[in-house]
């Protein structure tokens, strides 16, 4: 994979507080990142320092094969847009301040308006669109000049369940044409669409690598068999395992039991085992488990 | 100036779109023609008002037309200044705080090119405005108390226009550099107190930006200092390139202030 953006101890202080403070990470071409953390944790700031809107107090934001501002698109929280234009023209506009031709501007807003599903609505005015519709076009004005990375800072958490679910759709779609950084804090979102995750909390990354090794170093290894009944869970537990009604709780601790002393133990059990399954950690709770170590 | 002319439409068709072209040279227009008007009708309309005691008389002067022109020229440096100001104000500083310039900021585009398309669009609505009232007020002056030079007239027009080009640039420069509250107080401190300034010493401060909407009158009346004049439109238009490119810069520092 080709390394796309490389940042080195990017630290942004307000008077007395530190919002950014020593962030390094990179980003791969074609990926999708999710920048994770509470509310008050450095995610805008990140980004908006990675737009070139504010300049970072030290450490420095390189892009690599291009010049950053001419090579991203940036939607915001909440994306302010002139409300006297219709959608195809601010999006024409978008195109063109990034150096699309004034031929090429207006096929190419058409085209980004129907991917969105703006289509039909390319020549309401925007005084008009419901939040999911401007939401959208503030995504077809960051890709309108097909940027190299697209940074997006919360891009579904001001929208109801079935506007989150289409933006969401929409950028999976773009997963396979750039790369993608974004923050959030609602973690299901980042769970569907994620290759990296950097974890923010009080300006510090303090957790990062894909969804897979973050989940290594934080996932209990926790394993749920269920029994036809409460008796026999409770006969084949151990003085240590916790049961649950019908369901014993086996947990792993340095590797032990093994994965072969388990699987003899289970193979050798008298009584009806309905359902044997491994404990994965969600997102959420693994978040926890990173803001309590930090 | 990397995408003036994108920009440049955009305003311009946000002036259309909000009627600015329209409604701003419409009150220039009402402010012209208010004094041929009401000067000439004014024994007619206190008449009409009623309540004048019997035996009232009233000693009107006789007007020539440049009195008239010079009414109507001091309608536009209050309540004319006043609307003026008060639209293009915000026009920087509010496009900040509502996060609208953020999509703007965020892209390759030169802080020199932002500034000047509204620096250029609002320098057009004022120049309609001021080609609308000069129009009404010398159209009814010629009508009512006789014509004016058109030569002068025209020297008198530019010379407004050239004053209004500083008020602009003012203006603008205060919204690229505060706040809107603090930029309306500011652009206004500035401009009007600069008036009450001019005033009080005025017989004694005669090479400044404020005089020149008199000395536009002066000109039509034949009586100007020309050396006082050209000073005056000489440091009127080097401090508008100043107030441009202290907008620009402050326009570049703050657009970290840009809500996201």
């Amino acid at each position: 994979m080709t390394t796309i953006l490389q940042v080195t101890g990017l630290t942004k202080q307000f008077a007395e507080h530190k919002a950014v403070d020593d962030v390094h990470f990179i980003l791969e071409e074609k990926t999708s990142t999710a920048l994770i953390g509470p509310n008050g944790a450095g995610k805008t700031t990140t980004l908006s320092m990675l737009t070139g809107l504010l300049k970072p107090t030290a450490g420095s934001v390189k892009m690599l094969n291009g010049d950053l501002r001419t090579n991203i698109g940036f939607l915001p929280q909440y994306p302010q847009f002139y409300p006297w234009l219709s959608a195809l023209e601010f999006t024409e506009m978008a195109a063109r301040l990034n150096g699309v031709t004034a031929k090429n501007a207006k096929l190419e807003a058409q085209k980004t308006l129907e991917f969105v599903g703006l289509g039909n609505a390319q020549h309401k005015k925007i005084a008009t669109f419901s939040g999911g519709m401007k939401q959208r076009l503030g995504i077809s004005q960051a890709i309108v000049h097909k940027p190299k990375l697209l940074l997006l800072d919360e891009p579904v958490s001001a929208l109801d369940p079935v506007g989150r679910r289409e933006v969401l759709d929409l950028l999976k779609g773009l997963q396979q044409e750039t790369t993608i950084l974004y923050s959030t804090h609602i973690l299901n979102d980042a769970e569907e669409m994620t290759d990296q995750l950097l974890f923010l909390q009080n300006g510090k990354l303090v957790e990062q690598g894909t969804l897979r090794e973050v989940r290594q170093r934080f996932d209990e290894q926790n394993y749920v068999v269920e029994f036809s009944n409460d008796q026999e869970a409770k006969l084949f537990a151990s003085s240590s395992e916790h049961v649950i009604g019908c369901y014993v709780y086996i947990e792993i601790v340095n590797e032990e039991p093994t994965m072969k002393e388990l699987l003899q133990r289970l193979s050798g059990c008298p009584y009806t085992i309905r359902k044997v399954e491994r404990q994965t950690a969600s997102l959420e709770e693994i978040f926890m488990k990173v803001a309590k170590k930090a | 100036m990397r995408g003036f002319n994108v920009l440049l439409q955009k305003e311009f068709k946000e002036a259309w779109r909000s009627w600015k072209f329209l409604w701003i040279p419409l009150v220039f227009a009402l402010l012209g023609m208010s004094d041929p008007l009401t000067n000439y009708y004014m024994m007619d309309i206190l008449n009409a008002v009623g309540n004048v005691p019997e035996g009232f008389e009233m000693l009107m002067p006789e007007l020539m037309p440049v009195d008239l022109l010079q009414a109507s020229i001091g309608q536009f440096q209050t309540i004319g200044l006043l609307v003026m100001m008060a639209t293009f104000v915000g026009v920087i500083s509010k496009e900040r705080a509502s996060g609208m310039a953020t999509l703007l900021y965020v892209r390759p585009i030169s802080f020199g090119a932002y500034f000047m398309s509204k620096f250029i669009v609002m320098s057009t609505v004022s120049f309609v405005s001021i080609l609308a009232g000069f129009a009404a007020s010398v159209y009814y002056t010629s009508i009512l108390y006789g014509t004016l030079e058109i030569g002068s007239l025209l020297v008198s027009l530019c010379t407004y226009y050239i004053w209004l080009l500083f008020v602009i640039a003012v203006t603008l420069m205060m919204s690229a550099s505060f706040k809107t509250i603090i930029a309306t107080t500011c652009a206004f401190t500035v401009i009007f107190v600069g008036q009450i300034v001019d005033m009080i010493v005025g017989l004694f401060w005669t090479i400044s930006p404020w005089k020149l909407a008199n000395y536009g009158t002066l000109l039509v009346r034949g009586t100007m200092e020309m050396s006082d004049y050209w000073w005056s439109l000489t440091i009127t238009i080097a401090l508008t390139i100043l107030c441009i490119c202290i907008g620009i810069i402050m326009m570049k520092r703050n657009a970290a202030m840009a809500k996201i």
